[in-house]
């Protein structure tokens, strides 16, 4: 089965300062997939992704989207199968209403009014917007302006959505009702990369990680594996969630634990079998 | 966006330009706003703007000024065209070729070529001042001489946002791209300016927030990060920037010989080729910038 993106020997140099951001990164991302992408501030992580957009184009190499190669697609021919959901809604969001914030996208893709008469309302009550849609986006409070962000590229129902930083500057409840949202996109049939500096986010919910390090990506695996290297966690400084620290002791130190723990659930899952062993 | 961005701020570098105190290269570029104003002869304004060149090519800013100079000189091209066909001076006006409607006059010829030099001139010396200029230390000189902080305050901060505001609309450009706009025309500007102008007053808010809340506006007196001090040279270029400028505005005030205006005869051939050359020279750079708009 064809990769629904694909990245080759990508390379991508800033002509500014003349600053390589991407060093030959090559790599394949399946249909259905929920990707965390990881990495210090500056290792290439929005460079990356900006590419799957179009808003930046290879140096060297190439990246191909459903089988089409991204270097002669502008952004908006390209914005009908990638949605780029920005860290920052204040950046998106114009509009007089949040209703008309959620028509933008669809009436620029040229649809037809039922049609995006029908996805504004569907993205309402997927994002649970309903007390919302009048009002002015930038009168309503920012974990929710994020969530009106996140909806307005939802009407657009590309095949791959790109979230910047979805948790930053979000309460818990928001940030625990993004985790859900990210997990319906999925099931939806949804491609889903989340460019995260939330632990949490990528231990409970994404499936498989990229971890980049100075441009470079050094490793592509599942959020266990990667916890678990002391190497490229060392090197990127990036600190696994704590209760992933207290099972990696555990399974280091005391030797009483087999597996990484991901969760507080998955820990108590643990706890129980093996105290269920010992009786 | 990279390539719409004027970049109209510090070059860094270490000529004798830039080790300079700014205090006499803002007098140089007063002096020299005064004399292009002061005079219509195209052989001063043509030296001045000369020197101009050559002050930016011996500070090592010639990539960043040919990129401004490459936007403004096509634009400045119109004054040729319009003012060789409506001269901007009193009637009578000497006709040298016509065009069904259209009549080229001698007057609008030399209207156009000095107007052009005059602004080519005041913006050449301006931006060897801009580019060669850490902008703090501009309004620290300009301190020195008894402008009031407040006001040298709100100089600073303007010409800060204007970078910030330029990335910032970049960034929302490339959101609203994303979301499949077309990055050019009427439809683009709604979507594009509101973010930028909420941005914009958020961030005035929030820096008064930070600004009072860090004693600005309390009594007594300021010391300064940034220390600049005139040197020996400084207080020579300070003076011959009052007198250099000073003396040659009187000159070209006094001196009735300097207008050419009527006495330089131009050639129909040289007449025709300057406005076709202008006219064109316009144009291309118009269809450039709206293919530039139209790919982004």
């Amino acid at each position: 089965m064809e990769p629904l993106i694909k990245v080759e020997n990508l390379w991508h140099i800033y002509p500014v300062g003349n600053v390589t951001a991407l060093r030959d990164v090559s790599l394949n991302i399946n249909r259905g997939e929920l990707i965390g992408v990881i990495g210090q501030n500056g290792s290439g992580k929005t460079t990356l992704v900006k590419h799957f957009v179009g808003l930046l184009k290879p140096t060297r190499g190439k990246v191909y989207i459903d089988g089409e190669d991204t270097a002669p697609l502008k952004v908006q021919q390209l914005a009908a199968k990638v949605g780029y959901v920005y860290q920052n809604p204040n950046h998106q969001l114009f509009a007089r209403t949040v209703k008309a914030e959620l028509e933008f996208g669809p009436t620029n893709l040229g649809l037809p009014e039922d049609e995006v008469a029908e996805r504004v309302e569907q993205a309402i009550e997927f994002f649970g917007l309903e007390d919302l849609r009048d009002l002015h986006p930038y009168r309503i409070g920012f974990p929710l302006r994020k969530l009106v962000g996140m909806a307005s590229i939802y009407t657009m129902k590309p095949d791959i959505f790109i979230l910047d930083e979805p948790t930053t500057g979000q309460d818990n409840i928001t940030t625990r009702k993004v985790y859900h949202l990210i997990e319906k996109l999925r099931d939806e049939g949804a491609t889903v990369l989340c460019v995260a500096h939330d632990m949490i986010l990528l231990a409970e919910v994404v499936e498989r990680m990229l971890v980049l390090r100075d441009s470079e990506l050094i490793m592509d695996g599942t959020p266990r594996q990667v916890f678990s290297n002391h190497e490229v966690m060392a090197s990127t400084h990036i600190t696994p969630p704590q209760i992933t620290i207290l099972s990696l002791r555990l399974r280091k130190d005391q030797q009483t634990l087999d597996d990484v723990v991901l969760s507080v659930d998955e820990m108590i899952e643990l706890t129980k079998q093996s105290n269920t062993g010992k009786k | 966006m990279q390539g719409i961005v004027i970049p109209i701020t510090m070059v860094p570098g270490n000529s004798t330009i830039h080790r300079m105190n700014p205090l006499p290269k803002l007098l140089w570029t007063l002096g020299i706003l005064a004399l292009s104003f002061s005079t219509r002869n195209i052989a001063v304004l043509g030296v001045a703007c000369l020197i101009g060149l050559l002050l930016v090519f011996y500070s090592g800013i010639t990539k960043a000024y040919v990129r401004v100079a490459m936007i403004l000189f096509p634009i400045s091209l119109t004054l040729i065209t319009l003012q060789s066909i409506a001269p901007a001076f009193p009637r009578p006006w000497t006709a040298i070729v016509g065009f069904g409607p259209f009549t080229i006059y001698q007057e609008g010829i030399y209207s156009g070529i000095s107007l052009l030099l005059r602004i080519m001139a005041m913006t050449t010396w301006a931006m060897v001042t801009i580019m060669t200029s850490h902008p703090s230390d501009i309004f620290t000189s300009l301190k020195k001489i008894g402008m009031p902080y407040v006001l040298n305050f709100i100089f600073v901060m303007t010409l800060q946002l204007i970078p910030i505001l330029q990335s910032e609309f970049g960034i929302v450009l490339n959101a609203q791209k994303s979301r499949a706009m077309k990055g050019s025309g009427f439809g683009a500007i709604l979507p594009s300016m509101v973010p930028v102008f909420v941005g914009a007053i958020e961030r005035v808010q929030q820096l008064s927030i930070s600004l009072e809340s860090r004693a600005f506006g309390s009594s007594g007196k300021k010391t300064s990060f940034r220390q600049v001090r005139m040197a020996f040279s400084d207080y020579v270029a300070l003076f011959l920037g009052f007198l250099v400028p000073g003396a040659a505005t009187y000159w070209v005030i006094v001196d009735k010989s300097l207008d050419w205006s009527h006495s330089m005869v131009f050639s129909p051939a040289f007449s025709i080729t300057l406005v076709l050359g202008a006219t064109i020279g316009f144009l291309v750079f118009v269809f450039f910038a709206i293919r530039a708009a139209l790919s982004a």
